[in-house]
């Protein structure tokens, strides 16, 4: 995706055309899902619909239409962590983190992810994914970034076998 | 991106809900279609002749050019009055507009014999992203009734 050519699709959207509308759809549904996903897991498909709703029904606040990319990363990574939070059966405990090594890891990335809260998720999507710093990362969600920044050093260390696969 | 993230991509009929969230004054009508997916579009695909059958409003619907999903086609009320629209035309998604007029359709599988289905539209308030809140919630409901109506015949 293209934010040079995402923008005049939001300018056209906020004037009214919903083609112009469609066509956004069309670039930023993978998008919010791949976000979605990891944060919401089993309930990924309905965090990135409850994003988009949220997405569409605010398009003509966006001031500014450059910004699209980043704006909707924020809607979808709160969408996701409040779903996840709302229909969230089983507490995550971090400490029931496999260890460095441990060979189910390489086999089930979506099996290390329950292990963590949604929130600790969201991060490791922010920071894994999108780039973003931990600190930035932290303030996005509103979470202290010292209380999280050791539990996520070694949920990290955990995926580096897979993600070096 | 690592391939073993998971993903997750809302179907066609999730899309059209949050489309249709743009839009002011719109109502989806959402429901299951006991006919599998593939019989259900090809229905409704079908803008000359089978989408009237559940869009009775629509005395006439002729597609001027169709390339790669990007339509452009006139429709005829039973009023007469016509509307050029224009939009994209997929598996499983069809959103038209003219400066009158739109339509939105959409359709997921619900397992191998049955379909989700939803349907938005109306009058379009000329050149915005709103309906005129008149009929829309009615609209959607007899298109849902007339489709599954026409899927068991």
């Amino acid at each position: 995706m293209n934010p040079d050519e995402l923008a005049p699709l939001v300018r056209q959207a906020q004037r009214g055309d919903t083609l112009a509308m469609n066509d956004l759809l069309d670039a930023l549904a993978p998008y919010v899902g791949r976000i979605c996903a990891p944060i919401a897991l089993g309930h990924g498909p309905d965090a990135a619909q409850e994003a988009l709703i949220v997405i569409f029904k605010s398009l003509k606040h966006l001031r500014a239409p450059e910004a699209l990319l980043a704006w909707a990363r924020t809607i979808a990574v709160r969408e996701a962590v409040r779903i996840a939070n709302d229909r969230r059966t089983v507490p995550a405990e971090l400490a029931d983190l496999p260890q460095a090594g441990d060979p189910q890891l390489e086999t089930d990335i979506a099996d290390v992810l329950r292990r963590l809260s949604p929130e600790h998720r969201a991060i490791l999507v922010l920071r894994d994914q999108e780039g973003y710093s931990e600190t930035e990362a932290a303030a996005l969600l509103a979470i202290e970034v010292g209380t999280v920044k050791s539990r996520l050093h070694r949920a990290r260390r955990s995926f580096q076998k897979v993600w070096s696969a | 991106m690592n391939q073993h993230w998971p993903v997750a991509e809302p179907d066609a009929v999730a899309r059209l809900h949050a489309l249709a969230a743009g839009v002011r004054g719109a109502s989806v009508t959402e429901g299951v279609v006991d006919a599998p997916y593939a019989r259900v579009w090809a229905h409704l695909a079908d803008l000359e002749k089978g989408f009237g059958d559940v869009e009775p409003d629509m005395r006439r619907f002729t597609v001027l050019s169709n390339e790669n999903g990007r339509l452009e086609a006139l429709a005829v009320s039973r009023y007469g009055m016509r509307a050029r629209l224009r939009g994209t035309l997929r598996p499983g998604w069809c959103w038209l507009q003219s400066r009158f007029l739109l339509i939105g359709v959409a359709a997921a599988p619900d397992g191998p014999e049955r379909t989700r289905v939803a349907f938005t539209g109306g009058v379009r308030v000329p050149g915005r992203a709103a309906l005129i809140p008149l009929g829309v919630k009615q609209s959607g409901r007899r298109s849902l009734r007339l489709l599954q109506r026409r899927m068991q015949g």
